[in-house]
C-alpha cells in the first residue's frame, strides 16, 4: 500500500519548499513556514529569502544558522529542504573554543614552567595574553625598593606582538593598580582605561572610552604583580573569557614568584658561589701560569678540586693544587676553608714542606671540631725564579698524585713526590722534592679526575697515567695555558657520556720575564717540528 | 722593517709567528695593524680567523703536530684579547651570551663572534670551550639575555647542539648557531631547525634583527622514528669491539699496536661511527661522505691507507645490514673511496 504522502509530509522535520519552473514559491510545510516566514506561496523564493543559498556552511537568517539543499523534481520544479542547525553549530564552537583555551592555557603552562629569570618570565606572560586574551597588555610588577618595572605587549595588526617595559616610582602608580598590587581586588573600573594612559601604559583612550580589566597574579602573600588587559574591540568580556583570564593569572603569578623566589635564593647561591670557586693564580715575573677546571657538577661549576697560587714578597710564587674528599657543595666548601687556612699560614711560613705540617694541624684541628672526617691530598710547591730565566720549585706532597715536568726536549719526567693524606692524622710523612726547570720548561699538577677518567670504547677504562704521559710528551712548546686546556680536553674526550670527577690542572711554566713571554727557540728537527 | 698596513700584507708574516708560538710578535702584527688604521672588526675577521682556518688544515694535513695547533690557537687567543684590550667599546645593547657546545673545544671561532658583537655594542659574556648545558641554562636563569650564539665546529655534536639549543628556548631565549658542524651552508642547523649564521658579521646582523631572530625554521626530524640513530648509539662499544677483532683479523700488523696506536685506532673506529649517527640525526648522507673524504687525508698524511678505512666501512656495513639508511650512508662512503682510489690506479 502506497503511503498518503499529504499525511507524512507534514511531520518531516526539514523545512520543505516546493518552487515552480519560474522559481515561485507552490507549496510550504509547517517547519519552512516557521524558519522562513517570508515565504509567501505565490511569490518567488528570491524575493522572500534572498540568502538561501546551497553551500554547506549554510547561511543566517532571523538569529538561525539554516542549511539548505535543493533537490530537482518533475516538471522542472524543484524542493529545497532547509534545516536549523543552530544547537549544532553552538555545540560544536563551545566545544572547539574549549578546546581552543584549554591548549592556550597547556601552552602557556609550558613556557613559564621553564623560566626561572623574572624578565624573561614577566616578557613572557603579557607576550602570551596578546592577542589571546587581549589587545594590549601590561603586567606591573610589585614595587621592589619603592620601583615598579612594568612590561607592555601590544599587537600591530597581524604581526607578533611587540614587548616593551618601563620603570616607574612607586608614588606614580595609578591609584587602582596600587590597590590591586597592595591585594584590593578591583573589577572592571570605567576610568581606568583613562588612568593607565596617563601613566603612559595605552595610547589615548578611544571616543566612548576602553573596556579595561585588572587580574592580580596571586603571590605569596600579596600579588606578584598585576595584568592591565584592553580586549580586542568589539568583545565584551563574557563569563568564559573571565574564567580564562583567571585561569592565566593564576599560572602567570606562580611562575612570577617561582622565578623571583629563584632569583632570591641565586643572588645568595652565587655569592657564596664566587668564593668557593678557584681563583686565577697571580702574574709573578718569571712565571707563566695554565689551569683547567671542570667540576663534577656543571650546573653548580664548583667541586672539590682546588688550586691557587700567592705571590712571595722576596720573589717568587707559592703554588697547589689537591683534591678533597667528597664531592659537590660539602667538597668545596671544605676547599674553600683549605685555601683560606693557607692564604693566611703562607705569611708566616713559607718553606713547602713546614707550611703542609702546620696546615695539617690546623686541619686536624677543625675536621675534629666539627666531626666532618674530611681529608685533602695536595701538592704544595714554591717556585723561585733564577738569573737564567729558570725556575726551581721546591715541593711538598700529601698523598697527591705526583706532579709532571715536561722537559726541553720533549719528554715528560714524573717528581718522585709521595707523603700522607692532610687532615687525618698529627705530623703525617710529607714528601718532599726539588725540581730545577729550565726556560720553557713545565711542571704540570693534575687532580685524579683526570688520570681516573672513565671511558674508551668500552666506557669502563681509567684514563691512566700513562696516556697522561703520552699526551704530554712532544708538547714542551706549548704555552702553559694550552697545556693545561689540552689535558682536560683529552680527559674530557676520553670520558664516555655521563658522570666524571672533578678536573683540575696547574701548570708552571718558566719564561723570560720580560716583553717576548715565551719566544723560547727551539732547535731544528725537535719532535714539535717534525713529521 | 715597515709595518703591514693591510691584513692580507701582514698575512704570511703572522702566520710565522704562530708557527713560532710567538705571542708578542703575533700581537705586534695585529696592533701594527690596528695602528695603521684597519678596523679591529678586519684585523680580526681578515688576519686571525683565517691563520686560524690555516692552522687547523697544517694539522689535518700533518704539518703541524697537535701541540703546534694548541700552541698557535693560544696565541691567536691572545692576540683577540690584545686587539679587545685596546678596543674598549662601551655596550649600549643588550646581553649576548656566547658559547661553545658541551665537548666543542674550538673556542677562536666563537671567540671572535663574541668580538665582533662588542664591537658592534653588544654587552657580551664569552662562556668559552665546552659549556655544560646545565651551566648554560643556569646562566640564562641568572642573567637575562637578548640571544645565545652556539658554536659547533665538528658535526658529530649535532644531536647534543639539539638538545642544548632547546634547553635554551624553554628559558625562552632565542638562539642562533654557527661553525662548520652545522654544514658549510648550514644545512644541518636548518635541519635541526635552527637559526644559523654563517660567519661574525651575519651573526650580528642577525641578532641586531628581532623579527628575523623569532622566525625559527621548523625542525625536520620524522626520519629518527627508525630509531637507527638510537640503536647505534646504544651499541657503539660492542660495535667498536667488533671492528676492532675484524681490523686484527684482516691486518695482522695491528695486533702489534702499542697501547698509544692502539687507542688512536679505537678513537677512529668509534669516529667512523660518532659521524655515522650524526648523519642518521640529520638525514644526510652528505656529512658522513664529507667525513670519510676528510679522513682520507688525515690518515694517508700518517701513512695509513685508504684501503684499510674502506674494509672498516665494509665491516660496518655487513654488522648493519638490518639498518637501511646506516647500511646507504657506508656504501656511499665507500663509493667515494674507490672513486678517490683510481687516479692512483691500483
Amino acid at each position: 500500500m502506497a503511503p498518503d504522502w499529504s499525511e507524512v509530509v507534514p511531520h518531516v522535520r526539514e523545512g520543505l519548499v516546493v518552487c515552480d519552473a519560474g522559481g515561485v514559491v507552490r507549496h510550504v510545510n509547517p517547519v519552512a513556514a516557521r524558519l522562513l516566514p517570508e515565504l509567501v506561496p505565490g511569490t518567488p523564493l528570491a524575493a522572500g529569502v534572498p540568502a538561501i543559498t546551497t553551500d554547506p556552511a549554510g547561511f543566517g537568517h532571523r538569529s538561525r544558522r539554516l542549511t539548505a539543499r535543493r533537490v530537482a523534481l518533475s516538471d522542472g520544479r524543484c524542493c529545497w529542504y532547509v534545516e536549523d542547525v543552530t544547537d549544532h553549530v553552538d555545540r560544536a564552537d563551545a566545544l572547539l573554543a574549549e578546546r581552543a583555551r584549554a591548549s592556550f592555557l597547556a601552552g602557556v603552562g609550558t613556557t613559564l614552567g621553564s623560566l626561572l629569570h623574572p624578565d624573561r618570565a614577566a616578557a613572557a606572560v603579557v607576550r602570551l595574553a596578546v592577542p589571546v586574551l587581549a589587545d594590549a597588555a601590561v603586567l606591573v610588577l610589585a614595587p621592589r625598593a619603592g620601583r615598579v618595572r612594568w612590561w607592555r605587549a601590544v599587537r600591530p595588526g597581524d604581526e607578533a606582538p611587540a614587548v616593551d617595559g618601563g620603570v616607574l616610582a612607586a608614588g606614580d602608580l595609578p591609584q587602582a593598580v596600587a590597590d590591586a598590587l597592595g591585594g584590593v581586588r578591583a573589577h572592571a573600573v570605567d576610568w581606568l582605561a583613562e588612568q593607565a594612559t596617563g601613566a603612559g601604559w595605552l595610547p589615548g583612550a578611544a571616543p566612548g572610552g576602553t573596556h579595561a580589566r585588572l587580574v592580580p597574579l596571586p603571590g605569596v602573600d600579596t600579588p606578584a604583580g598585576v595584568l592591565l588587559v584592553t580586549p580586542p574591540p568589539g568583545g565584551s568580556p563574557d563569563e568564559d573569557g573571565t574564567e580564562l583570564l583567571d585561569a592565566f593569572a593564576a599560572r602567570a603569578g606562580a611562575a612570577l614568584t617561582a622565578a623571583a623566589l629563584y632569583r632570591d635564593q641565586a643572588e645568595v647561591a652565587e655569592t657564596l658561589q664566587s668564593s668557593l670557586l678557584p681563583v686565577e693564580p697571580p702574574g709573578v715575573p718569571g712565571i707563566q701560569w695554565g689551569t683547567a677546571y671542570r667540576p663534577a657538577q656543571a650546573g653548580l661549576r664548583i667541586g672539590g678540586d682546588f688550586y691557587g697560587a700567592h705571590p712571595l714578597a722576596d720573589g717568587g710564587a707559592l703554588f697547589f693544587l689537591g683534591d678533597v674528599s667528597g664531592k659537590g657543595v660539602e667538597a668545596a666548601v671544605f676547599t674553600g676553608q683549605l685555601r683560606q687556612c693557607l692564604h693566611a699560614l703562607h705569611r708566616v711560613e713559607s718553606r713547602p714542606g713546614p707550611l703542609l705540617a702546620l696546615l695539617n694541624d690546623t686541619l686536624l684541628e677543625t675536621v675534629q671540631a666539627h666531626g666532618q672526617g674530611r681529608f685533602a691530598t695536595l701538592v704544595l710547591g714554591v717556585a723561585r725564579p733564577c738569573r737564567d730565566g729558570g725556575l726551581t720549585l721546591t715541593m711538598a706532597g700529601g698523598g697527591h698524585l705526583p706532579p709532571l715536568v715536561l722537559r726541553g726536549g720533549g719528554e715528560v719526567e714524573t717528581v718522585p713526590l709521595r707523603g700522607m693524606l692532610i687532615g687525618v692524622v698529627g705530623d703525617p710523612r710529607i714528601g718532599e722534592a726539588t725540581v730545577r726547570l729550565a726556560p720553557g720548561e713545565t711542571c704540570v699538577l693534575y687532580s685524579d679526575g683526570v688520570t681516573e677518567a672513565r671511558g674508551g670504547p668500552r666506557g669502563d677504562q681509567q684514563f691512566g697515567a700513562q696516556r697522561l704521559v703520552d699526551t704530554l710528551t712532544g708538547c714542551h712548546r706549548m704555552p702553559a695555558p694550552a697545556l693545561a686546556e689540552r689535558i682536560a680536553q683529552v680527559a674530557g674526550d676520553w670520558l664516555t657520556r655521563g658522570d666524571h670527577d672533578d678536573v683540575a690542572v696547574l701548570a708552571v711554566r718558566a719564561v723570560r720575564p720580560g716583553r717576548h713571554l715565551h719566544a723560547v727557540p727551539a732547535p731544528a728537527g725537535q719532535p714539535g717540528r717534525s713529521r | 722593517m715597515t709595518a703591514a698596513r693591510t691584513p692580507a700584507a701582514a698575512y704570511a708574516d703572522y702566520l710565522d709567528h704562530l708557527a713560532e708560538a710567538d705571542e708578542s710578535g703575533a700581537i705586534g702584527v695585529a696592533l701594527d695593524l690596528l695602528d695603521a688604521g684597519v678596523p679591529a672588526e678586519r684585523v680580526l675577521l681578515d688576519l686571525v680567523a683565517p691563520a686560524q682556518e690555516d692552522v687547523g688544515e697544517r694539522w689535518a694535513r700533518n704539518e703541524w703536530s697537535v701541540a703546534q695547533e694548541h700552541a698557535a690557537t693560544h696565541v691567536s687567543e691572545r692576540v683577540v684579547a690584545a686587539l679587545a684590550g685596546r678596543t674598549r667599546a662601551v655596550p649600549t645593547r643588550g646581553r649576548i651570551v656566547v658559547a661553545c657546545m658541551d665537548g666543542e673545544w674550538h673556542a677562536l671561532p666563537p671567540r671572535l663572534v663574541a668580538e665582533v658583537l662588542r664591537l658592534r655594542g653588544w654587552r657580551v659574556t664569552f662562556l668559552g670551550a665546552s659549556v655544560p648545558a646545565a651551566h648554560l641554562v643556569s646562566y640564562l636563569h641568572r642573567h637575562d639575555a637578548h640571544a645565545v650564539a652556539l658554536a659547533c665546529a665538528v658535526p658529530v655534536r649535532l644531536p647534543q647542539a639539539h638538545r642544548m639549543v632547546e634547553a635554551c628556548r624553554r628559558a625562552d631565549v632565542p638562539v642562533l648557531v654557527g661553525g662548520r658542524g652545522f654544514g658549510a651552508d648550514g644545512r644541518w642547523a636548518d635541519r635541526l631547525g635552527m637559526l644559523w649564521a654563517p660567519d661574525a658579521p651575519a651573526a650580528a646582523d642577525l641578532v641586531a634583527d628581532a623579527r628575523a631572530l623569532s622566525r625559527v625554521p621548523p625542525a625536520r626530524l620524522d626520519h629518527l622514528a627508525d630509531d637507527e640513530y638510537a640503536a647505534l648509539v646504544a651499541r657503539r662499544a660492542e660495535l667498536v669491539d667488533g671492528a676492532l677483532a675484524d681490523l686484527r683479523e684482516r691486518v695482522p700488523a695491528t695486533r702489534a699496536y702499542d697501547r698509544a696506536r692502539l687507542d688512536a685506532t679505537v678513537s677512529d673506529l668509534g669516529h667512523i661511527l660518532d659521524f655515522l649517527a650524526a648523519a642518521l640525526y640529520v638525514d644526510d648522507g652528505s656529512l658522513f661522505t664529507e667525513f670519510v673524504r676528510w679522513l682520507v687525508t688525515v690518515l694517508t698524511s700518517r701513512g695509513v691507507p685508504a684501503a684499510a678505512l674502506a674494509a672498516t666501512l665494509e665491516h660496518y656495513g655487513g654488522v648493519l645490514r638490518e639498518f637501511p639508511r646506516a647500511a646507504g650512508f657506508l656504501d656511499r662512503g665507500r663509493a667515494l673511496l674507490a672513486s678517490a682510489a683510481e687516479p692512483v690506479g691500483r
